[in-house]
């Protein structure tokens, strides 16, 4: 039976046509009805299909009659589309035997394919490369099958060059799924083995987990375990994605579904956990488990005070179907009651700070990123910190660490140097380069998370004209010579405003976050300095003149009405500033630390 | 209702072009409606003395646009000549027009001086031709000059003109000589505004696009403050942020407002304040005339022009009082006043702003504590005062 699965998912960059080219796949293989397809099915989220990448796994079952007479069962597994989640991914990737390598004729291989490529290769994938877009006018897909040869071994004159958009040899990627893709082995006697590839959670069914059948049975009625967390329960339905979920009641080695859990936290079944039975266990979970961990934090603030229960209920709901972000209260002298999150990364965070927004309609603030530091005390304790805020006074610190991150960059070979000059500016160290195509090279560095997280990818893509492309590993803490760089405004420090910055660099931060604050902040009744401080010493200053004239000259014809709502709306403005002390402040100026980056870095 | 004198706003919102910095409700290429408007004012005028049931006492009559130069002297005094039947039009009332320069002559003023008009208000604007340009004006200052003097000789003793500064590019120098020329033209009255720009008109466009320079702010306030020494030297009195007469010259109309007083306001959206209520009135001439054709009657003070009537509770009453009567630099709010209008002691009802405003250096109490009032700093950050007495 299992002879006639093949499990596969696609790897590509965002924009390389994956979405479109699993459309197609549904459509002919019926699927899902010309009337149902709206377009990019496997992505639910609007926000999703607004940044056009892939923010959650997805999985759906095909049925598809090959050219043998036989008819298959594929299952898809769609892969998160950004390098913030390259463990999902990497569990997406353990419960298939195959996966399509998706490469735009035009742009070629990326970093982050490669990276997502390396991880299928490391989970003994069979690879099967596709040129996509091959309608486009700046389609080069001979080079590019070259770029394939040379990477893969794969002969270029046998790879698939197709037009998902225009469905043009799309057939023939069904045939090589069957053809090339193993069969799942496993056995289905032992005792049950399932991965969690992805989970959502619904409000009647609990957490859903979505799963891959490694070895063994489920029934619905069976009693089940998450061998990392330990959670037992009782399956309130399994099944299948055709493509939505369809009830089948059991699920064997080899196949790919959901299971309703029942459970009311997903943080109880976290992806990369396996699914056991309870009475009767496996030994040994399936390998690469791994506790997600935050890498970058900020501090989420409601603009209105009275809406920080909304911003508890919405974050606690969030956290339901997103089992890595985590937030905990969090005081700030500026900006009041608010919550400490953390996220995979920069993009994490965006996800979370637009969904807050967007679905759950709050006005928020959202501090700087930060990465966690240790930090090492004269006492001999370490202590953690993700906000520059607790940072202990100089005196009692001995040694600050800092997370360092492996970071690979493909570009075009006409941008080595404004690479390298952006990298080694920003504490990066050159530790190797390949060219997997002539043209084309990837360089890798260790560089501080700290440097990686603010206003890095932009400037990559500005510098590159959009050609580069990025991935980053977590390496290891590593001490540096850290100091706080704080700001006062009119004489007082504003915690939400203070970072911690390379003691070489405190001096140029100090100054740029000052003039841009200077920019940011309105004119006041009285002249307001703004300073930087970096150990205990003024760096930098300058004063925001008092402002000398805001007053309404004329009254058009008695029109008191007219004035009055003029005045009513500066008002409702003022309302939106934080009261720091006597000073008024934008909620722009908070993200100033953000952009201190853009100018001649 | 206590016995009250009323204000009457007439707009006339005919132009022959629109100014590059207005915005206020005004229409070039309607000339054409001007007769059957004039028909309209005079039947609206008719419903508000029928409503009102006697003949209420009216002691300022303002003739604002627009326009209202552009109006034929004969509709003017046709209007007078209504209101003086249907209201108490006072003996000594102050009857303003605007005007102006270049779309008057010496024999129109003086048709208009006979019908009744008392004293004109010229929109001079500058005194250089640049500044004119810039605003979209279609007069030049030897007009603005002909034009005082046929008003002279027409037999107006009572003349404003208005000057705007803080142009986009306007440097202090040109400035002061605009103010030192037209002083030379001995007027009685003059209102100085710094230029707003009004979002959506061509001169905020071309601020916007970036083809003028945004104006300064720092600059506008030397300019002004430059301008209120230079009058007050000249023995002007500065009674209001934008306004100062010589003495006697106040405009009597204007302070209406600031008292925030009753005035009824006719013509297309024209706003009036009445029985405590703000009334506006419909916006096109078009709509205006039409709504005049056949007029039912409706209860004071409103109309069948009026499209919005509020009724105002005590606190926009007061908050609207601080915020106009501050505007009085020299009157301010009297403390007195203000408790037997409402009933409770201004102090008590701002405990906490007017402290603030006091500290923050922007009022000020009068020497006996009987008045209220800005400070020099605060007539230029009056925005900040007005604000902290809003509901």
């Amino acid at each position: 039976m299992a002879e006639h699965i093949r499990n596969f998912s696609i790897i590509a960059h965002i924009d390389h046509g994956k979405s479109t080219l699993a459309d197609r796949l549904l459509q002919l293989t019926g699927t899902i009805s010309p009337r149902e397809m709206t377009e990019q099915v496997l992505d639910d989220m609007d926000l999703e299909r607004e940044k056009g990448v892939t923010i959650k796994a997805s999985a759906v079952q095909m049925h598809y009659t090959a050219a043998d007479g036989q008819t298959y069962e594929l299952n898809l597994i769609d892969t998160p589309g950004h390098v913030d989640f390259g463990y999902e991914v990497s569990r997406a990737l353990a419960a298939c035997e195959g996966a399509l390598l998706v490469v735009d004729a035009s742009q070629g291989v990326e970093a982050q394919t490669l990276a997502n490529l390396y991880l299928a290769l490391e989970n003994d994938l069979e690879i099967i490369p596709v040129i996509n877009k091959i309608d486009l006018p700046a389609a080069r897909p001979d080079e590019v099958a070259q770029e394939l040869e040379n990477l893969l071994g794969t002969p270029a004159d046998q790879i698939l060059r197709v037009s998902a958009k225009e469905g043009t040899h799309v057939e023939a990627v069904l045939e090589a799924i069957v053809q090339e893709i193993p069969p799942p082995r496993g056995d289905p006697d032992a005792p049950l083995r399932a991965l969690i590839f992805d989970s959502h959670y619904d409000a009647y069914k609990g957490v859903v987990v979505y799963v891959r059948v490694m070895d063994g049975r489920l029934q619905q009625g069976d009693t089940l375990r998450l061998m990392a967390s330990q959670a037992a329960f009782k399956p309130v339905e399994a099944g299948i994605f055709a493509p939505h979920m369809t009830p089948t009641g059991s699920l064997r080695a080899g196949e790919v579904g959901y299971i309703a859990t029942g459970l009311k936290d997903v943080r109880e079944a976290r992806v990369g956990d396996t699914v056991t039975n309870h009475q009767n266990p496996a030994d040994t979970p399936l390998p690469g488990y791994r506790h997600p961990k935050p890498m970058v934090f900020a501090g989420v603030y409601p603009v209105e005070g009275e809406d920080y229960q909304d911003l508890r209920d919405a974050l606690e709901k969030l956290q339901l179907n997103d089992a890595a972000l985590v937030f905990e209260p969090e005081t700030s002298q500026a900006l009041g009651f608010g919550f400490r999150c953390g996220f995979l990364g920069m993009f994490h965070m965006e996800i979370v700070q637009e969904r807050l927004e967007r679905e759950y309609g709050l006005d928020i603030v959202m501090t700087a990123p930060s990465v966690e530091y240790e930090v090492v005390l004269r006492d001999g304790t370490t202590v953690r910190i993700d906000s520059p805020a607790e940072l202990p006074d100089e005196a009692q610190i001995v040694e600050i660490r800092e997370p360092w991150m492996t970071i690979q960059i493909f570009t075009p070979t006409e941008f080595y140097g404004p690479v390298m000059e952006m990298v080694t500016k920003r504490r990066g160290i050159f530790t190797g380069q390949e060219y997997p195509t002539p043209d084309r090279v990837v360089l890798s560095f260790e560089l501080p998370l700290s440097e990686l997280i603010i206003d890095f990818f932009d400037q990559l893509k500005s510098r590159t004209r959009g050609y580069a492309s990025l991935d980053y590993q977590f390496a290891a803490y590593r001490p540096g010579d850290l100091v706080k760089l704080e700001i006062l405004v009119n004489g007082e420090p504003v915690d939400a405003l203070a970072a911690i910055v390379h003691r070489d660099e405190a001096y140029t931060k100090g100054q740029r976050l000052v003039s841009k604050l200077k920019a940011l902040i309105p004119r006041q009744l009285f002249a307001v300095p703004i300073q930087a401080v970096a150990g205990g010493r003024v760096i930098s200053r300058a004063n925001i003149k008092a402002l000398r004239k805001d007053v309404l000259a004329k009254c058009y014809g008695g029109d008191v009405t007219r004035k009055r709502k003029l005045l009513e709306k500066q008002k409702k403005g003022k309302k939106r500033m934080k009261m720091v002390g006597q000073v008024e402040i934008p909620q722009e100026a908070f993200l100033a630390v953000l952009q201190v980056g853009e100018e001649n870095r | 209702m206590p016995a009250v004198a009323y204000s009457l706003y007439i707009h006339v919102p005919f132009c022959r072009r629109r100014c590059a910095y207005c915005d206020f409700n005004t229409y070039a290429r309607l000339e054409h409606l001007i007769p059957a408007y004039v028909e309209a004012l005079r039947k609206e005028l008719g419903c508000l003395a029928k409503a009102a049931g006697r003949p209420l006492a009216v002691h300022t009559v303002y003739f604002g646009g627009g326009t209202p130069s552009l109006l034929p002297a004969a509709a003017v005094g046709q209007v007078l000549d209504t209101i003086a039947q249907r209201f108490a039009l006072a003996a000594d009332a102050e009857i303003s027009l605007e005007a102006n320069p270049g779309t008057v002559s010496l024999a129109g003023l003086r048709a208009l001086r006979a019908a009744g008009v008392n004293r004109l208000s010229f929109g001079v604007q500058s005194a250089h031709p640049a500044d004119l340009r810039l605003l979209g004006r279609d007069h030049d200052y030897p007009t603005a000059i002909r034009s005082v003097a046929w008003a002279r000789q027409a037999g107006f003793r009572n003349l404003n003109l208005d000057l705007i500064f803080g142009l986009p590019g306007q440097p202090l120098s040109r400035w002061q000589r605009t103010v030192e020329l037209v002083l030379g033209l001995a007027p009685e009255h003059l209102s100085l505004y710094a230029l707003t720009l009004e979002h959506g008109t061509p001169l905020a466009h071309q601020v916007e696009g970036g083809l003028l320079p945004a104006p300064d702010d720092d600059l506008a306030a030397a300019m002004y403050t430059w301008a209120d020494e230079r009058l007050r030297a000249g023995g002007w009195a500065s009674y209001e942020i934008s306004n100062w007469a010589r003495p006697g010259y106040a405009c009597r109309h204007n302070l209406q407002y600031w008292r925030n007083l009753p005035y009824l306001g006719v013509g297309a959206g024209a706003h009036g304040y009445a029985a405590g209520q703000r009334t506006v009135n419909v916006l096109t001439p078009q709509a205006y005339i039409r709504r005049l054709q056949r007029p039912q009657a409706r209860p004071f003070p409103r109309t069948p022009a009026t499209v919005q009537a509020r009724r105002l509770t005590v606190e926009d009453e007061m908050a609207e009082t601080m915020m106009m009567g501050l505007r009085l630099t020299e009157e301010g709010v009297r403390a007195a006043a203000f408790a037997e209008r409402f009933g409770r002691p201004l102090e008590e009802v701002y405990p906490a702003a007017i402290p603030r405003l006091v500290e923050q250096g922007l009022l000020a109490w009068d020497e006996n504590r009987e008045r209220l009032r800005l400070t020099a700093r605060g007539r230029l950050l009056g925005n900040w005062v007005f604000r902290a007495f809003l509901p």
